[in-house]
């Protein structure tokens, strides 16, 4: 009967699609390890790279140099004295004499700085409901707080009181200052005008959170593609626009304010080429990275005395880019971690299926079903799965090639329809 | 006429199942408003916006499990006293094509729980909007979307399972919807499935077609 075949084909495609989610995360529940992910550094005291990275099971670390020298775990951490300064105080090696300079621990910890992008806080893998506090930069007191109003970006600024959820509260009459949302909503969307700025807003850029170390306010985009810099003073606005090169057009920025005030964030432009911008100037600093990818990889800068060292990498390879003060590369290094040799289990999981569905995307917040396709190896697996359908169905009594649908399920499936098959077998019909 | 006999018949065999699930459903809703409520009374407005806005945390996780239970119990109610008796073997003796018979069953079981889906739908909407500007509520909903598609696959799958004569078989269908419905409940903060809802909604639709198989093997059984 037709409707019971179709009936039975939806169920074999619905349980060849659920395998294909889930096996492969049993697959990753079972067999993936921390083996393997490379820590790569510049080394200020030896000017070259240095890693640690984890060979076997437990803790078999090997920390070696670019060279191929090997070191123990105290002689690895004394090459790199600005990350472990506090062991260097416990082993009484600070002052630390370098290049001529010595460095007491007050100096290492007034220049340490690290800046970090990762492609999940990009706007594109990260759902945001556009609604943002602006605190005050100027709060008076010892530490920030949050406001009792949100603006709204879109056609103005929109200021929306977050006790009464209104853009201005019922109960108030116009010009009552307890609640000024409709005034901070005038206020605010004129003095964007005045500076030049062209509604709506078409993009917001800020750091939510009180626990920084002071309020930066945010990055507005007009929609003539002009970048303008908005910081709300002693309750008023202050606004400037931040010239750009005709180059570059803002794809995402990252707002990170650090008590060193060099810098205050990272602009990374449409051509996917990171910046640094100054603090105040709003000086843009080009970072030369080679083989960067923002989608795909995880980006840190460690600042020191002597040096800006970038590290970029993705689950695959690791790239370093060791910079002067002044952004000038001194040294670059890469390297295929040793996570990334293919291992048993993966190479069985891609025999046993040509494809499978990946949900959850390192990169982003959002779901995926991402069809990922296994390799070649997988051929040999269906061609065996598929065999071994026909004998399934041979030792349930149907000819071989009774059932081709099935069989070709098994065929473009693998092991995914062949154990579908064998949960769902055909009736005798 | 006759499909509206059956909808009669099936009306009369789960409305005391489908309000109880209606009060269900309401009673979460009232609880929910009640919550968060509670919630603006004892911490300060802004700091509840912060928490929901930038660190993604869900305030309306109470109903996340509500469609698919009440899909199960209408489920269960649909098609449990089919199972017991052959009753079921009698219904498909109707003069009327099996599948059009079975279709017009789940289409009103699906319909039903489809409509307390709404309602929930409806009531989180404006709960939110109350304490929260409309992207939020907006974006509540979109949260949800995934626990509602929940709810539908949990009446399939209960369907599947209820009315499979065979228990190994019975066995595979509860393995395949409680599969299906691990996936969607897996979000950590908001909208996480904007991206997927759809094509995670057309595999559910493989559920439907699916229904005719349980029935076809009840009625051919040996």
């Amino acid at each position: 009967m037709m409707p019971a075949r179709f009936a039975r084909w939806s169920l074999l495609l619905l349980a060849i699609i659920l395998f294909a989610i889930w096996l492969p995360q049993a697959h990753n529940k079972l067999f993936e390890y921390r083996f393997g992910k490379t820590h790569l550094f510049y080394s200020p005291v030896a000017k070259t790279f240095i890693y640690k990275e984890l060979l076997g099971e437990g803790h078999q670390f090997v920390y070696r140099d670019r060279e191929g020298n090997n070191y123990s775990r105290e002689q690895f951490e004394t090459l790199i004295p600005f990350i472990y300064y506090k062991n260097m105080d416990l082993w009484g090696k600070l002052p630390l004499e370098l290049d001529g300079n010595s460095f007491d621990i007050q100096t290492i910890r007034k220049e340490r700085q690290v800046m970090e992008l990762k492609p999940v806080e990009l706007t594109e893998y990260n759902p945001r409901i556009q609604l943002f506090p602006l605190l005050e930069s100027n709060p008076g007191r010892a530490r920030l707080r949050f406001p009792e109003n949100v603006f709204r970006p879109g056609d103005s600024l929109e200021f929306i009181d977050s006790d009464h959820n209104h853009p201005t509260p019922s109960h108030d009459e116009s010009g009552d200052h307890d609640h000024p949302t409709l005034e901070l909503t005038e206020d605010f969307s004129a003095a964007l005008t005045v500076a030049g700025f062209q509604f709506p807003v078409t993009a917001t850029y800020g750091q939510v959170s009180i626990l920084k170390a002071f309020d930066a306010g945010y990055f507005l985009v007009d929609n003539q593609d002009r970048l303008y810099h908005l910081i709300r003073k002693d309750g008023h606005p202050t606004v400037w626009r931040v010239a750009l090169p005709d180059s570059v057009k803002v794809r995402f920025i990252k707002v990170t304010e650090n008590k060193r005030r060099e810098t205050v964030g990272f602009l990374l432009d449409q051509e996917n080429k990171l910046h640094i911008i100054s603090y105040s100037t709003y000086q843009l600093i080009p970072l030369n990275l080679p083989g960067y990818n923002p989608d795909t990889m995880e980006l840190k800068i460690i600042f020191n005395p002597l040096y800006r060292t970038t590290i970029y990498s993705d689950q695959e390879n690791i790239y370093a880019v060791a910079m002067d003060k002044e952004y000038r590369v001194i040294d670059s290094f890469s390297r295929t971690m040793a996570m990334a040799a293919p291992r048993l289990p993966d190479q069985i999981r891609d025999f046993l299926s040509p494809f499978r569905l990946e949900l959850r995307d390192p990169n982003s917040r959002y779901f995926a079903m991402q069809l990922i396709w296994n390799g070649n190896i997988a051929i040999f697996g269906s061609i065996a799965a598929m065999l071994l359908a026909v004998a399934y169905l041979r030792l349930r009594g149907y000819k071989p090639f009774s059932h081709p649908v099935d069989i070709a399920l098994v065929l473009l499936s693998g092991f995914y329809g062949l154990i579908a098959l064998i949960l769902l077998p055909p009736d005798n019909d | 006429m006759l499909l509206r006999s059956i909808f009669l018949k099936e009306w009369l065999k789960i409305r005391w199942f489908w309000f109880v699930a209606l009060a269900l459903n309401l009673g979460i809703l009232v609880y929910l408003f009640i919550d968060i409520r509670h919630q603006f009374q004892v911490e300060h407005s802004e700091m509840i916006w912060y928490w929901v806005f930038e660190l993604r945390r869900l305030l309306y996780t109470e109903i996340k499990y509500i469609p698919a239970i009440t899909g199960a119990m209408l489920a269960a109610a649909q098609f449990a006293p089919e199972m017991i008796n052959g009753r079921f073997r009698l219904s498909l003796h109707l003069p009327l094509r099996n599948e059009l018979l079975v279709g017009s069953w789940v289409l009103f079981g699906a319909i039903m729980s489809g409509l307390l889906a709404l309602i929930d739908a409806i009531g989180l909407y404006f709960i939110v909007l109350t304490w929260f500007p409309q992207e939020a509520a907006v974006s509540a909903v979109l949260t949800a979307l995934p626990w509602f598609l929940g709810g539908w696959v949990a009446y399939f799958g209960a369907t599947l399972v209820l009315l499979e004569p065979q228990p190994l078989r019975r066995l595979t269908y509860l393995g395949l919807s409680i599969a299906f419905m691990s996936i969607l409940f897996l979000e950590k903060g908001y909208q996480e499935y904007d991206r997927v809802i759809l094509v995670l909604s057309a595999c559910a639709l493989l559920f439907v077609p699916a229904i005719m198989l349980p029935a076809h093997r009840y009625r051919h059984r040996n």
